[in-house]
């Protein structure tokens, strides 16, 4: 659905995207992982055709990208970028028509979006008085009125609480159903590693790691990683190099990986003699994986 | 049809936001109506002291409503809703929504000329029907009065385009521009205060104001029943004014979209 080829663009002097390639393929949701300034909006600028790469190809759908192909992509920006003084039923409406949707086809069209992200009951709402989390829905009805093949989705729940949150993420996986292809951006990993089948991590507009969670995991040797807090850090730190269990920080939390998975009664064992005020096993989650990624690279 | 739609489309937006904020539209009617009272009084009056025939009230609105029309209704209609409707839209980012549709420039820029003028001639028809209830007995060729006016709005339509994009970029921005700008303007075309009653250095310094020649253009037409002829050089002022500021408008819109045009 979506081929990204040898990209690159460069602002001035400073290298924005540098050889980016990746693909999603059609019904898959791809996650885009990166600090700020990675280049993941640049690459969603490119996409839209908002902005020239230097080099590089895309083709979305079997096509490049032109004007054409902006009736392909449904993009649902990070703002809630909606018309406030409208009610929901009349921005979708007014975004319908600028997509060329007219009469019958228009109404029904309108009606589904409203139904998809579950704001039909709120049809005649003026968009000011909705919620920040239904807000956010309508800018994703927006993003679905002219049924696009690939919906963009940039940092979709940034800003929303959890109940929100949760909803969202719902309504992404029903997209996902309903066949549509999802690019998606956010700094939130849990939801990347709920929501996407194949994740790209990219720093300085390079693409350093890319795969389905289990193809991630195996860029670390861990099984597990046990988070330890004691008062001998030091002691426990010697006793972790000598059982070759490799040691990070994670914030101020002191963990070790784990080559493969032990209950809580073997790791008490290997500690053993050093004061332990708690142990806690975690599985190799993606921010495990991410921040070892992004902290290997220059 | 593509662009047609897409115009239809803008201008409908345009104005459903407008009819949702009622007191605005109430407020659109109230302000050429009181300014046309007062400039017919101030007509009447001063023609008492100044003619030998002082003009009846019906007289006085007849002189006074192109000026109000041209010079300060479709001045705030076309001009400051124009400014008004490209700064709301940079304001609340949702022209990046519309830099990722298909909408092409050409209709966002004509749909916004189409709703301010469905305002100005809600506005025309205001005046022209208060200003008849009144006494005034418009003449000369309605043609030719409503090329002035369409000529009037697409001038101030394109310069609010320019002021839009070029100069403000905040709400706040659109009254300090007005001030500025539109109210030395305004006063110097002659609509609040009646030109003939301008000294000659504010009388020939108005030769250079397109809202002079607006004005003095309908009021010759519809007061004085004058033919294309008789007002040639405000008329073809006018046109060439208006072409610039379109062109200028749709430039400094193009600008804009470079810019900007990016999420």
């Amino acid at each position: 659905m979506l081929k990204i080829e040898h990209l690159s663009k460069t602002y001035g002097q400073r290298r924005v995207l540098q050889d980016l390639s990746l693909s999603v393929g059609a019904g898959e949701i791809y996650g885009l992982l990166g600090p700020n300034g990675a280049g993941k909006t640049t690459t969603i600028n490119i996409l839209c055709n908002l902005l020239q790469a230097d080099r590089g190809q895309i083709g979305i759908n079997g096509q490049p990208v032109s004007a054409k192909t902006k009736c392909l992509i449904g993009v649902a920006p990070q703002e809630t970028l909606i018309y406030r003084h409208l009610t929901c039923a009349e921005n979708l409406r007014f975004f319908a028509n600028l997509y060329g949707l007219t009469g019958r086809g228009q109404r029904e069209r309108v009606e589904a979006c409203l139904a998809a992200v579950d704001l039909a009951d709120r049809a005649a709402s003026v968009a000011e008085t909705l919620s920040g989390g239904m807000q956010r829905r309508l800018s994703l009805a927006i993003a679905l009125v002219h049924q696009p093949k690939l919906l963009i989705l940039d940092e979709p729940t940034t800003g929303l609480d959890l109940e929100a949150r949760f909803a969202m993420w719902e309504l992404i996986h029903q997209l996902q159903r309903d066949g549509i292809t999802i690019l998606l951006t956010t700094h939130l990993l849990d939801e990347a590693e709920r929501l996407c089948d194949r994740i790209g991590m990219l720093k300085q507009g390079q693409l350093l790691a890319e795969g389905s969670m289990a193809e991630l995991r195996q860029l670390i040797p861990a099984q597990e990683i046990v988070l330890i807090q004691t008062p001998a850090e030091d002691a426990a730190i010697a006793r972790a190099a000598a059982l070759n269990f490799p040691q990070r920080r994670y914030g101020r939390d002191l963990a070790f990986w784990l080559p493969q998975p032990m209950e809580l009664k073997a790791i008490l064992t290997q500690f053993e003699g050093i004061p332990l005020d708690s142990v806690s096993r975690q599985p190799v989650r993606l921010e495990h994986i991410y921040l070892e990624v992004m902290q290997r690279s220059p | 049809m593509k662009y047609w739609y897409e115009t239809i489309a803008v201008a409908r937006r345009i104005l459903t936001e407008l009819g949702r904020r009622k007191r605005s539209l109430l407020f659109w009617a109230v302000f050429p109506i009181a300014v046309l009272l007062l400039n017919g009084l101030i007509f009447a009056e001063r023609s008492k002291t100044a003619l030998p025939d002082p003009l009846t009230l019906g007289q006085a609105l007849e002189r006074a409503a192109p000026a109000t029309l041209v010079g300060a209704a479709l001045f705030f209609s076309c001009l400051g809703g124009s400014v008004a409707t490209v700064v709301s839209e940079r304001e609340h980012h949702t022209l990046k929504r519309l830099f990722l549709s298909p909408l092409s420039g050409v209709s966002y820029f004509l749909g916004i000329g189409l709703a301010h003028s469905a305002i100005a001639i809600g506005q025309t028809l205001l005046i022209g029907m208060t200003a008849v209830a009144l006494g005034a007995r418009f003449q000369g060729s309605i043609g030719l009065a409503a090329i002035v006016i369409c000529l009037s709005i697409l001038a101030y339509v394109g310069v609010g385009f320019i002021l839009g994009t070029q100069l403000a970029r905040r709400t706040e921005d659109v009254n300090t521009l007005v001030a500025a700008f539109g109210v030395p303007l305004l006063i110097l075309g002659g609509a609040f205060v009646p030109a003939f009653i301008f000294p000659k250095v504010l009388l020939d310094l108005a030769q250079y104001n397109p809202i002079f020649h607006m004005n003095e253009a309908l009021t010759k037409i519809v007061a004085e029943g004058n033919e294309l002829a008789e007002i040639g050089f405000h008329f073809w002022f006018l046109v060439g004014f208006a072409g610039l500021m379109l062109l200028a408008g749709w430039l400094s819109y193009r600008r804009m979209l470079q810019v900007e045009r990016r999420l």
